[in-house]
This record gives C-alpha cells, sequence and structure tokens, in this order.
C-alpha cells in the first residue's frame, strides 16, 4: 500500500491506516540480545559446577539472574533445582514462551522458579528451534501443566510427555498460533481484508439496494 | 444402598451387578456461581465428584498481544482489565515491571501512596468476594453489607483518580496527583468504622453453624498439593504455607509496615475464608501506618515522555487481592513491548479445582469456586 495510489479524495483517512503499519513494523532484522551483566548467586554458581557447559549465565540489564541451558538437559536442571537442598525451588511462579524470529534459536521457553523455605529466584530459559518439542515440566511442578497448554496455545510448541496437551484459551478449532510475530493482531483473516481494503479504492453503484447487497456479500464493488 | 461396596471406577461387584456408570455434568458456562464464564464438566458417581475438567478462554481478549502493538506508557489502562475488582493493583504490577527495567526510582510519597491505594483495593476486592461467596452458599444478606462499606472506597478511588472500578491509576514512575483535600480524612474515617463492619460480618458467618457446615473440611488442599499446584494468595496460605510477596520479596516499601500474615491450618473453605476475613483487618492497619508516616517529597521519578527500556527482560511480582501477580516484560530497546506475559493469579489458582473437589460432593462445587475468589477477566486475559 502506497499513498501515491490513493485518490485525494480520501484524504481524510490517510493518517490512520499509514500510522498503524509504522507501529507494527518489526525494530530490525537484527537477532535480540539482552543487555547487561550477568548475575552470579548460589544457585548459578551450584548449577554451573555441577552441569559445567550445559548451562551459561544469561546477561540482565535489572540484575535478575538466570540461565540458559541447552534442551536435553532442561528437565535434569529444573530436577535438580527443585530437590536439590540448597536450590530447593520448590515454587514454579511463572511459565511462558517468547519469539524472537531473527534469533538462531527463534523461541525460548522460560521458567521462573522461586523457593519458598529460601527465598531465592532464578529464570531459566531454553531455545527451540523452529517446529522442535520440548519436555514437559509436569512430573516436577503440576502447575506447569495448564502453563504448558497456553504456550502450545499460543506459540504452538508441542510439549512431549504432556498428559493433556489440548487447547485452553484459544477454540478447539483455532487455525494459527496467535502470540508469534507473523501472526497480525486482528489475525490473518481480517489482515487480508484490511490489506485489501487500503489497497484500491471502493467504488458502490449508486443504487442503494445494489450497494447493500454487494457489503452484504463481502464484496468490494467495481473497481 | 451400602455404599461400601460402590467405587469410584464403576467396577466392583454391585456397580457391575447394576450396569452403573459415571455421569457428565455441565456446570456452567452460563452459571451465576462461577463468577463469569467459567465451564466445568464434572464426572459424577451419584452425588460424588469423580473427575472435573475446567474448559476457560471465553473471555479471552488477546491483551498480552494487543500490549504489543502500543508504547511502554499507552499499556496501562488495559491491564486494568484483567483483574477488574482489584484494577489499581493490577496496574501498579504493570508499572512496577516498566520502572525495575528501566531502573527508575520511585519517590518514597509515591510509593506510600501507592500502598494506601492498593491496600484499599484489596479490601474492596475482598468485600466483593465476601459478599459474592456467601451469595453462592446461600447467604443473602451478606451480598448487601460488603457493597455498602465498597461503595465508600468506590467513592475514594473516584476522587483521587477519576475512575471508580477501572481508574488507570498509576503512570509509570510514581502518581499522578496528589491525595485530593479531605481525602485523607474520609479514608480515616473509613478505616475506623472498617473494624466493627468486620465484626458484623463475622458475627453472621464465622460462628454460622450452616456456615460452617458448609465450609469446614470441604475443598481440602494440603501444603504440599498447594505449593506444587503453584497456588498464591489466600488460597496457599489457607493452607498454611507462610507465603506472601509483600513480605518475600518486597515493594514498593512494604518493609517499613507492621503487619501480621493470616494463615489457615486445614486448606479448606473456611480457613480461606478466615485468611481473606482477616487479611482485611491487616490492610487497614497498613493503610493507617502509612498515612501516620506518609514522607514529604515528589509525586513522580525522572522518566522521559518516551519511554524506551534497554533490551532485556523483568519479572516483578506483586501481592494482588488473588494471590501473586506477576508481570514478565521483554523489551528490544524499542518503543514497544517485544512480549508481555501476565502471570495471573486467578489462572494458577483455577488450576486446583480438580484437586479440591475430587471426592467432594456436587454441592460443594460452588463453595469450592467461591473459595478460590476467581475472577475470569484474569484468567482469561
Amino acid at each position: 500500500m502506497t499513498e501515491e495510489q490513493k485518490p485525494p479524495a480520501e484524504q481524510a483517512d490517510k493518517p490512520k491506516p499509514a500510522a498503524k503499519p509504522a507501529a507494527k513494523a518489526p525494530p530490525g532484522p537484527k537477532p535480540w540480545a539482552p543487555t547487561g551483566e550477568v548475575v552470579e548467586t548460589d544457585v548459578t554458581r551450584r548449577l554451573k559446577e555441577r552441569f559445567e557447559a550445559a548451562v551459561e549465565g544469561i546477561p540482565s540489564p535489572v540484575g535478575e539472574a538466570g540461565v540458559r541451558v541447552a534442551k536435553d538437559r532442561l528437565i535434569e536442571v529444573l530436577t535438580f533445582l527443585k530437590e536439590d537442598p540448597e536450590c530447593a525451588m520448590n515454587f514454579l511462579s511463572d511459565l511462558t514462551a517468547v519469539h524472537f524470529p531473527e534469533n538462531e534459536q527463534p523461541l525460548e521457553v522460560v521458567y521462573h522458579c522461586y523457593s519458598i523455605p529460601k527465598g531465592h529466584s532464578l529464570r531459566v530459559r531454553a531455545g527451540l528451534d523452529d517446529g522442535e518439542a520440548c519436555p514437559t515440566a509436569v512430573e516436577i511442578w503440576k502447575t506447569a501443566d495448564w502453563h504448558e497448554r497456553e504456550i502450545h496455545d499460543m506459540f504452538g510448541i508441542v510439549f512431549e510427555g504432556h498428559p493433556n496437551l489440548k487447547t485452553i484459551l484459544l477454540p478447539d478449532d483455532w487455525e494459527g498460533h496467535p502470540f508469534r510475530k507473523e501472526y497480525p493482531l486482528g489475525g490473518p483473516k481480517e489482515e487480508a481484508i484490511r490489506k485489501d481494503a487500503l489497497s484500491r479504492p471502493v467504488y458502490l453503484p449508486d443504487d442503494p439496494e445494489e450497494a447493500r447487497r454487494i457489503i452484504k456479500e463481502g464484496g468490494r464493488g467495481s473497481e | 444402598m451400602d455404599q461400601s461396596n460402590l467405587n469410584a471406577s464403576g467396577t466392583s461387584p454391585l456397580h457391575k451387578a447394576l450396569e452403573t456408570r459415571s455421569m457428565e455434568l455441565n456446570f456452567g458456562p452460563q452459571h451465576p456461581a462461577t463468577h463469569g464464564v467459567y465451564r466445568a464438566i464434572l464426572e459424577l458417581d451419584g452425588e460424588r465428584i469423580v473427575g472435573l475438567d475446567s474448559v476457560i478462554g471465553y473471555l479471552h481478549r488477546g491483551i498480552e498481544k494487543w500490549a504489543e502493538y502500543r508504547t511502554w506508557s499507552n499499556c496501562t489502562p488495559i491491564f486494568d482489565r484483567l483483574d477488574y475488582l482489584a484494577a489499581v493493583i493490577n496496574c501498579h504490577g504493570y508499572v512496577g515491571a516498566v520502572e525495575k527495567l528501566l531502573g527508575v526510582e520511585v519517590p518514597k510519597k509515591a510509593q506510600y501512596m501507592r500502598v494506601v491505594c492498593d491496600e484499599l483495593n484489596r479490601i474492596a476486592s475482598h468485600l466483593i468476594w465476601l459478599g459474592t461467596h456467601a451469595l453462592d452458599i446461600g447467604a443473602m444478606t451478606m451480598l448487601f453489607y460488603p457493597m455498602r462499606e465498597r461503595e465508600v472506597i468506590m467513592d475514594l478511588f473516584e476522587s483521587m483518580f477519576g475512575g471508580r472500578l477501572l481508574p488507570n491509576a498509576y503512570p509509570v514512575g510514581g502518581v499522578r496527583l496528589d491525595f485530593p483535600k479531605g481525602w485523607e480524612k474520609a479514608c480515616r474515617s473509613f478505616l475506623a468504622d472498617l473494624p466493627d463492619r468486620i465484626d458484623d460480618y463475622e458475627k453472621l458467618l464465622t460462628g454460622n453453624r450452616m456456615w460452617v457446615q458448609r465450609t469446614k473440611d470441604v475443598g481440602v488442599v494440603s501444603a504440599e498439593e498447594a505449593i506444587d499446584l503453584g497456588l498464591s494468595g489466600p488460597t496457599l496460605r489457607g493452607s498454611g504455607v507462610y507465603f506472601d510477596v509483600r513480605k518475600a520479596m518486597p515493594y514498593s516499601s512494604y518493609e517499613d509496615f507492621d503487619f501480621e500474615i493470616p494463615l489457615g491450618e486445614n486448606g479448606d473453605v473456611f480457613d480461606r475464608y478466615i485468611c481473606r476475613i482477616r487479611e482485611m483487618r491487616q490492610s487497614a492497619r497498613i493503610i493507617l501506618q502509612a498515612l501516620d508516616g506518609m514522607p514529604e517529597g515528589d509525586l513522580k521519578g525522572k522518566v522521559s515522555k518516551i519511554i524506551k527500556p534497554p533490551a532485556g527482560e523483568a519479572y516483578f511480582t506483586v501481592e494482588g487481592s488473588k494471590g501473586q501477580l506477576g508481570f514478565y516484560l521483554v523489551s528490544d530497546g524499542g518503543k514497544n513491548p517485544w512480549r508481555c506475559h501476565v502471570r495471573s493469579p486467578s489462572f494458577v489458582n483455577l488450576q486446583g479445582m480438580e484437586t479440591m473437589c475430587k471426592d467432594g460432593l456436587v454441592a460443594d462445587v460452588v463453595a469450592v469456586i467461591g473459595s478460590l475468589d476467581i475472577v475470569l477477566g484474569e484468567i482469561d486475559r
């Protein structure tokens, strides 16, 4: 859609559609990487001692401790976090995912663990390729059940070994995964209609009956 | 009939002889006791519940996706619509997360004012819960008394923020305006009345034999199970687990105030009820301390007009009226959030339904839902 194609009669509507795609445009094709320093705590040191190269610290601009774990050792690390008496992360506060289309591994599953007896917290992240399955954490924390179902809805990540991986927030027959970056805000259908509507002007016939019929059928009149 | 011969799985000899099988019953989604549009598919063996499957998502509005298309400061009003009964606390959660990501220091006065408004909102939310929970179980009168008190809080919010239910309370960095003239006096007079009012509620319910029979030993969840299920807030504390974000990870100067965290013992509906009732008294204590010790100073920290946090992520939690309310924000250094995830306490707490309802009676489902204090706007987001 370019502004030159539009007839001058639509001047009044112009700023609105022009402003929206600008806000939606991704900020650039460079991969996402957090700024700041890697925070070392007793827990991260302990993890690094135990798992060595499988875990690496994540830099954080706000001083939160976090580690990135290789996918095949994820369950091992999470089980260790819960069962090790020094870590005692018995409370999974949050579990979600983020989509970074430009990153080497475009999907990241993020666990926020907290220890009620010890009072410390840790973020654990695992990177996934598109279409790659993630092992489930339901066996470790029951609370992961619904969180994983939500991630499956929204990002299309399959959790291997999940007992009941069906849709939770979306209708059963929903197509697509809305929280992925390529999914437009209004959904693909609305986006197609919007783009189509912006790409050419509308000329409806003078006869109101005829015009109403065309609109009702979703037609766009003549060009 | 001899009940001991019947088991839930339907494999006992008597079951086979009678050819009985479990029955499916739909509860909701359009049922007043579900507090919104929540549907539970119950599997019943006579009156007893064998299985429960929750169906949610009827109210999904894609708030998290929507936030990605707005600037950091334009997002605040939408988060009021998550838990619409505790909109002020929701707003605090979001702006707190942005402030954490930006590294903004909120002035002490603004922190104290936020505590006052948050705790008032907590009381208002608990009052609604009390009225509706009691109404669900059959105590009609109890709906009207808490509504009367809540109205005072709504009026206080209206004069402070301009809005009643969804006031879009805080901007990033502090608060917008100081308390209006006469506000503090009105607030203090409300707080002076509140303990007596709560005594009245307790007179109607706590010792009431019918109330106790409907709530004691109903919907029990043990401390270990509760932690495993990720429950939080009064739902977790009803099981005797000492975990409150205000104590565990103090934010907004909560460490300055002297208050207690009420705990239950058995983890049943009655204990969760008692926890919330006592929490209201503690909230009133906190507000009085904050009003007494209100420092002088600025209302807003230094925040530029166009917010652009550094690339990175932050997870900030507050103690919402329902439990631990967390905001996970990811920034790519741009004007909009790259990802905004809400850890909504009701969503997680509702997962406990199956554990709590199993082997209970059909009539208790309503009591259990009420005791979880769910808000569907927050569950479906």
